[in-house]
């Protein structure tokens, strides 16, 4: 007798940390910056000197409030920072400056796209903390090195409910909230960096289950594409311990992207008591309703509020999400749109085809690729009926990036692209060709459509100068059609 | 009015030299010695900074405020490029890379610092009896303690080494030394003064004073070292409250804290009673004194078991067993490192914060800390003084080893009560029944002025 096998699905909750860009440390006032020789950045109040006090940094509430107001958490009177306890030697103080009782949001829901849909997921809380410095093993052979610039850093850190079920939603959600700090300019969000680390709480349970299983953690992964990885590996994992009879053991996991498997990284998890206590070296932060309001009123547009301003101008969405995943991109739509008085739909094309591309092969930014003038000399040259769409999009803009020629009418002209022939002239020139091609003629009838091409390049070579394809493709099928035989 | 041989009077004589004031102090200091009082004597350092005001002075300067005023530090107090080391072993050969907000002020007025006192390690004792540098002994008494934990500084004055010491304060640090020697201890309310350079203990308890003969010296430097720092965001900004007169002060005590058994706060009980004479007293109560121990060593120890875990032998102070695992020389470095009355309170501390004890302890001691300070709010609203003794006793025999060890903490039950209400405390000498008796005035928060006024008075009255 075979036991029917059990269906699994995986519960995972992330604890994401998110380094902010602020000016100065969290709670001294070197620079927050870390990419410098080692222990170059580092004062007496990072290192915990005898007789140091940390101090609040403004900017670093209001860069967290940005995110928690954005993911519509609540947001309390009072917020206070904790000690949390531990050991080790990156960490200078003996305790990280964090909050544990009292943090700056709870609740709130983040709502992304997934798989073709939209997926919300709902936020636990947001609090704030200091990042520890650097341990380096391998340096020395009889020495650990520790390096304190990251020492002191703001983070906010983001604990969601375990509302994910796949790796690929947490990949997802990863993206996107890429997207938003970048939008809300709190972080570059730059993952790979080390911008965004995220740690997986993944358990499994039995489809249909309500209850959680026992979870394992999945510490400091620094890449959506590890996470997703190293989620559906623990995953399968947990079930093959469970399918074997055995049960799953609270275990602090690392993920070893090039085998792509997780290993534990220390046992006894439960042991650890951090012992958190209000730190009384800062007073608790009143957080008035002027302060949230005046919060709310710098608030950046969120990306789905942008992409529902493309959509809304008749922008195609594959066309604005592309633009809207960088705000910068948006920005630059909008103001090409709002300020030079642009057609929306024509200049999505124009940039998502070839301005955008062209602007990250030479990585550099949108708006230096064309002038905003040349631009709009290009949509008047379009919107006379005098270059048509796809010469405008394979022929003109590359030749105008390409070239140290600004003048967009005399570019087109000496491309041949000015039409010059009307609506009038086009006829005769279709019917010479079709008679021409009396055998082509009864195939595309015939259902061969393909042709079309065909007959297009036939009368545009016929006529030797630009042709408007949109215009002269309906009079063509039209002219095809009318020819066929009554039977 | 006193006894001590060397005392001096508190101010430079006119056409003494600032450099030659100071040569005596250091002079008085050295022929001290054997009461270690001094962990560091700025011999050098003292006479280069004399030179240099005079100099200053010489081409036109106008003199600071603390003139001619030598001064010492407590060594948990950090001055720049001075070794600060807390009495402990695990700082010893520790300099700080800056100095202490306070030192910096009074700095700025032109005081001198002679050197850093004695103290228990860490400010953890009552008797300057827990520090590397040997036991701090009376001046008045060599074979008694000096009470501590600024026990040093207390000394440094009472000897005459200088006219005032800073001092630091959690549970009755300046003010229970400051009895012993029989001078004035001070303790602001907490948060007046900056504790940028301050080696922590219990932060939330922790404040700056000073111990003086003279309380108005005490009312200069202490307005010189108040009011907001950049480097403690927990300073109070508060004003000081309008001056009020002191005739009209109205007093309380607290009977509970008078128990007839002792005879040594039954003389304070009667100097009470006597002052009542000159002012408006009422006798009332204070439930939870048995509270008031407990609640102070659970919430001072827990931060303590924190504020200590910095030092581990990684970054700077006393490294042992680097040839081992990490573990193994945390472990080393701090066995080696801390005294033994750090250790029980460290493991007090972690004790008290750990998972599962956390809210029978540390919460409910919060809860009882408010309850106290609510007590004193509502005791003072119609009372603008609480007077009480300082201490059960006088000090005690150096070799004096209690067998409970509850029992020296319980002797702090005194000085407690401000410390957990965060209000100004000061301890003053009254000549009382041909004996010096030792009074503890409890003020307002931010009526440090009025307080140290009415001291002053106190001290002046000539009673029998």
């Amino acid at each position: 007798m075979t036991a029917t096998p059990i269906l699994y699905e995986s519960v995972i909750g992330l604890e994401v940390h998110i380094q902010l860009n602020t000016r100065s440390k969290a709670f001294s006032s070197e620079a927050n910056v870390f990419e410098l020789s080692p222990n170059q950045n580092i004062s007496a109040i990072t290192l915990g000197l005898p007789g140091t006090l940390p101090k609040a940094n403004k900017e670093h509430v209001e860069k967290s409030l940005h995110l928690a107001l954005a993911m519509g958490c609540s947001i309390p009177q009072h917020t206070q920072f904790d000690r949390k306890n531990y050991f080790y030697p990156d960490l200078p103080k003996g305790y990280q400056i964090t909050q544990d009782k009292n943090p700056i949001g709870r609740g709130g829901n983040w709502t992304f796209t997934t798989g073709g849909a939209e997926r919300t997921i709902r936020i636990h809380h947001i609090h704030m903390e200091e990042d520890a410095g650097k341990s380096n093993h391998e340096l020395s052979a009889t020495h650990s090195l520790i390096e304190y610039n990251r020492a002191g850093t703001p983070l906010v850190e983001l604990v969601t409910e375990p509302d994910f079920r796949t790796g690929q939603e947490v990949y997802d959600f990863l993206t996107s909230l890429q997207q938003l700090v970048q939008y809300l300019g709190i972080s570059d969000g730059n993952m790979e960096e080390g911008s965004i680390r995220c740690d997986c709480n993944v358990s499994i349970r039995p489809f249909g289950s309500l209850v959680l299983g026992e979870r394992c953690e999945i510490k400091n992964v620094n890449s959506r594409r590890f996470a997703r990885e190293a989620i559906t590996y623990e995953a399968k994992r947990q079930e093959e311990v469970l399918s074997s009879g055995l049960s799953i053991e609270r275990t602090t996991l690392l993920f070893d992207a090039e085998k792509g498997t997780t290993h534990p990284m220390r046992k006894k998890e439960g042991e650890n008591d951090y012992r958190y206590f209000p730190e009384p070296d800062l007073s608790p932060i009143c957080i008035d309703g002027s302060w949230v309001n005046r919060i709310k009123e710098e608030l950046s547009i969120l990306p789905a509020e942008a992409m529902a301003v493309l959509i809304d101008w008749g922008v195609q969405k594959e066309e604005a999400e592309k633009i809207c995943s960088k705000k910068k991109w948006y920005q630059y739509f909008v103001s090409m749109v709002g300020d030079h008085a642009l057609p929306a739909v024509m200049l999505s094309s124009m940039v998502v085809n070839k301005i955008l591309p062209f602007a990250e092969n030479h990585d550099i930014e949108l708006s230096d690729v064309l002038s905003p003038s040349q631009i709009s000399e290009v949509i008047t040259l379009f919107n006379s009926g005098k270059v048509g769409k796809s010469d405008v999009l394979s022929v003109l803009l590359p030749a105008l990036m390409k070239s140290s020629q600004t003048n967009v009418k005399e570019l087109a002209q000496s491309l041949n692209l000015v039409i010059s022939v009307e609506t009038s002239d086009l006829l005769p020139l279709i019917e010479q060709v079709l008679s021409l091609n009396p055998d082509k003629v009864k195939e595309y009838q015939n259902g061969k459509k393909g042709l079309l091409g065909f007959f297009m390049g036939q009368i545009k070579q016929t006529a030797g100068v630009a042709i408007d394809v949109g215009t002269l493709k309906p009079l063509l099928e039209d002219a095809l059609h009318k020819d066929l035989p009554n039977n | 009015m006193n006894n001590s041989p060397t005392f001096m009077k508190n101010t430079k004589p006119e056409g003494l030299s600032l450099t030659a004031w100071v040569q005596q102090h250091l002079e008085i200091a050295e022929q001290s010695a054997h009461l270690n009082a001094f962990v560091h004597l700025f011999k050098d350092g003292a006479l280069a900074a004399a030179h240099k005001i005079e100099t200053a002075i010489a081409q036109g300067k106008k003199p600071g405020k603390l003139y001619g005023i030598i001064i010492s530090v407590k060594d948990n107090i950090c001055i720049a490029d001075r070794p600060v080391s807390a009495a402990s072993a695990i700082l010893k050969g520790y300099v700080s890379p800056f100095s202490a907000t306070a030192v910096e002020r009074l700095e700025a007025e032109d005081a001198i610092i002679i050197g850093t006192t004695n103290c228990d390690e860490f400010g953890m004792g009552s008797a300057n009896t827990h520090t590397i540098y040997g036991a701090v002994r009376n001046g008045d008494a060599a074979d008694k303690v000096a009470g501590g934990s600024s026990g040093g500084a207390a000394v440094s004055v009472q000897i005459g080494a200088c006219q005032l010491a800073i001092g630091t304060d959690t549970g009755g640090s300046i003010r229970q030394p400051a009895a012993f020697c029989g001078l004035t201890g001070f303790k602001p309310g907490y948060g007046k003064i900056s504790r940028h350079g301050l080696i922590a203990y219990a932060s939330s308890f922790d404040q700056l004073g000073f111990i003086a003969r003279d309380p108005s010296l005490i009312r200069l430097a202490y307005d010189i070292c108040r009011g907001a720092d950049d480097f403690d965001s927990t300073v109070s900004t508060a004003a000081e409250a309008a001056e009020s007169p002191v005739s009209a002060a109205r007093l309380a005590t607290l009977a509970d804290f008078f128990p007839a058994s002792n005879s040594y706060t039954q003389q304070c009980y009667r100097l009470i009673q006597k002052l009542g004479e000159s002012f408006d007293l009422t006798l009332t109560s204070f439930e939870g004194m048995d509270y008031l121990v407990p609640t102070y060593y659970i919430l001072t120890t827990a931060e303590a078991s924190s504020n200590l875990s910095r030092y581990d032998g990684v970054r700077f102070g006393l490294r042992v067993g680097e040839d081992g695992s990490l573990e193994h020389m945390y472990t080393q470095t701090r066995t080696r490192g801390f005294g033994a009355e750090v250790k029980k309170r460290i493991m007090l501390g972690t004790f008290v914060l750990s998972e599962g004890y956390y809210d029978a302890y540390y919460t409910k001691a919060q809860k009882v800390r408010r309850w106290v300070r609510n007590q004193l709010e509502t005791l003072f609203q119609d009372n603008d003084y609480i007077l009480l003794p300082v201490t059960a006793s006088g000090p005690w025999a150096i070799d004096y080893k209690a067998n409970d060890p509850l029992e020296v903490y319980y002797s702090d039950v005194y000085t407690v009560l401000a410390s957990l209400a965060g209000l100004p405390a000061i301890s003053i000498p009254v000549d009382f029944e041909n004996e010096r008796v030792h009074l503890q005035i409890i003020g307002k928060s931010n009526n440090e002025h009025n307080l140290l006024a009415i001291s002053e008075k106190i001290i002046s009255l000539s009673l029998k």
